[in-house]
């Protein structure tokens, strides 16, 4: 099956400033994939330059199949109506407005006020709606959750899924560890420029080295261990306390999280 | 076709939406005549014959020059300017809905001028009305393309601000249209000959529409044309 994406050696300098040194990536099709970074690490250059929206100064991107670009939400002027802009959308990409899926983002409770009116969560829902008109087979999503409330969230993380259920493919930005984590097949780490790691969460953590992170709550207090043997940690770890008579209130054990995860690997690299 | 039609009716509506627009092409503009015209005419009563040319080069300097920039800057000096790139379509269609939406704007503004001034103050409609109104859309023609380089060059608001006045109070004052030209000193009758709004009032006064007073304004729309053109065509490769 050919890649819905392939971005092979792609750098883009700002001045004498190299934001994207020599990037190589694939993107499958049906995949959510998200790009993970710290500020400044080249994640919105990227998607610019593979949405079409910036020029790069060398390398190849090829995208395979329409896209949808859901922009920030200062790119609309803030006295259009929601409904205004879905119909100049749809006029412009030569199609008729899909009720169906504007009406399950909720878009008909708010069409009629200006967009200056509009809340965070109604914003980022209108963009959504714009990006998906046309029916793009590839949909770009530049921090797609980000200020909004918990149900907000809840339900453009269930559109995202109906999406790909759909066999869209889905790139997403994000800061929020959590929704990538919970949503996407697979990440890519950008750090200065180049692409670190590649691959899903869970090769992440054997790259990362398969730690095991035991959290304990005792009557003197919360404790957070690491560790790569979890069987022998915990049984002497609980024999020790036993003969302090300490008495254990909780005990978990994860294989940490997404954001750990990337922290470590981020600095992995640093050092 | 039939998003360009959309894109313009759509536009229209979000300049009368905005206010500044509609604050610079009708408000400002119909106060000042309706103000000025009393005053003129119990100044200078000789100026019923001139009355609604110097109100309409007035109307259409403010509107082209001060509101319609801002709306321009607010669209290609921000992210908006991405949804013309997301969606495929060329990055001056911004610029031409914007500029034919002020264009019906500006000539209703004047319409309004023309059909009170001759109630209020009994002014004198023009001898040709079709030359006249063919002088009329050349001047907003020009005014607007001079209005358009300005809001695609100026990426700030402050400086956009104060640039659209020094060339809106030059043109008002060395035009001609506040008082007669002769009475101004000579190098400043000279510089009101740099501003399109001289060459445009005069081409819309009776017996004033020919090729001496129509080929600087000409001029002026083709160097806006292209610089507006160079100015969109970096703005593509940013």
């Amino acid at each position: 099956m050919k890649d819905a994406i392939q971005v092979c050696e792609l750098k883009k300098k700002y001045g004498s400033h190299m934001v994207l040194k020599g990037l190589n990536v694939q993107i499958k099709k049906g995949e959510i994939f998200a790009l993970l970074g710290v500020n400044g690490a080249g994640k919105t250059t990227t998607l610019e330059c593979v949405e079409g929206l910036r020029k790069y100064d060398s390398g190849m991107v090829i995208v395979n199949g329409k896209m949808g670009i859901q922009l920030q939400s200062s790119s609309l002027p803030i006295h259009i109506k929601p409904i205004e802009a879905i119909k100049l959308f749809a006029k412009w990409n030569k199609t008729k407005p899909d009720f169906s899926v504007l009406n399950s983002l909720g878009i008909k409770a708010f069409e009629n006020k200006l967009y200056i009116q509009l809340s965070t969560g109604q914003k980022r829902r209108l963009h959504l709606a714009l990006a998906l008109i046309g029916d793009p087979d590839i949909i770009f999503l530049d921090e797609p959750t980000a200020g909004l409330d918990v149900e907000g969230r809840r339900s453009l993380h269930e559109q995202i899924r109906k999406l790909k259920l759909k066999g869209k493919t889905i790139v997403l930005a994000s800061h929020d560890m959590a929704e990538v984590e919970t949503l996407c097949d697979r990440i890519a780490i950008l750090k200065k420029g180049n692409i670190t790691f590649c691959g899903t969460a869970s090769e992440l953590s054997e790259k990362i080295g398969r730690k095991y992170f035991i959290h304990i709550k005792t009557q003197q207090g919360d404790h957070t261990l690491e560790t790569d043997n979890i069987e022998d940690t915990l049984l002497s770890m609980l024999s020790e306390l036993k003969q302090k008579e300490i008495r254990v209130l909780d005990i978990k054990v994860d294989r940490g999280t997404l954001e750990q995860h990337v922290i470590d690997m981020v600095r992995r690299e640093e050092e | 076709m039939s998003g360009f039609l959309y894109g313009v009716v759509l536009q229209w509506k979000l300049d009368i939406r905005s206010k500044s627009l509609f604050v610079t092409c009708y408000i400002v503009p119909l106060i000042f005549f309706l103000l000025m015209g009393g005053i003129f005419l119990s100044v200078m009563p000789e100026m019923r014959s001139t009355l609604i040319q110097s109100m309409i080069v007035m109307s259409v300097s403010m509107g082209a020059f001060i509101g319609v920039p801002p709306s321009l800057l607010e669209t290609y000096g921000s992210d908006i300017k991405k949804v013309y790139k997301a969606n495929g379509v060329p990055l001056c269609l911004g610029l031409v809905t914007m500029f034919i939406s002020a264009f019906v704007h500006l000539l209703s503004s004047c319409l309004i001028i023309m059909l009170l001034a001759p109630i209020l103050f009994d002014a004198v409609l023009p001898v040709s009305l079709p030359f006249f109104f063919l002088a009329l859309v050349i001047y907003i023609l020009v005014s607007l393309s001079i209005g358009s380089i300005l809001g695609l060059l100026i990426k700030n608001q402050a400086k956009l601000t104060m640039t659209a006045q020094l060339i809106f109070l030059p043109s008002i004052m060395l035009s001609g249209v506040m008082f007669p030209i002769d009475l101004l000193p000579d190098f400043l009758k000279i510089i009101g000959y740099i501003f399109p709004a001289f060459w445009g009032y005069c081409l819309m006064l009776d017996r004033g529409f020919c090729l001496e007073n129509l080929w600087y304004l000409i001029l002026i729309f083709s160097a806006a044309v292209i610089a507006c053109a160079i100015l969109l065509h970096k703005q593509k490769f940013k």
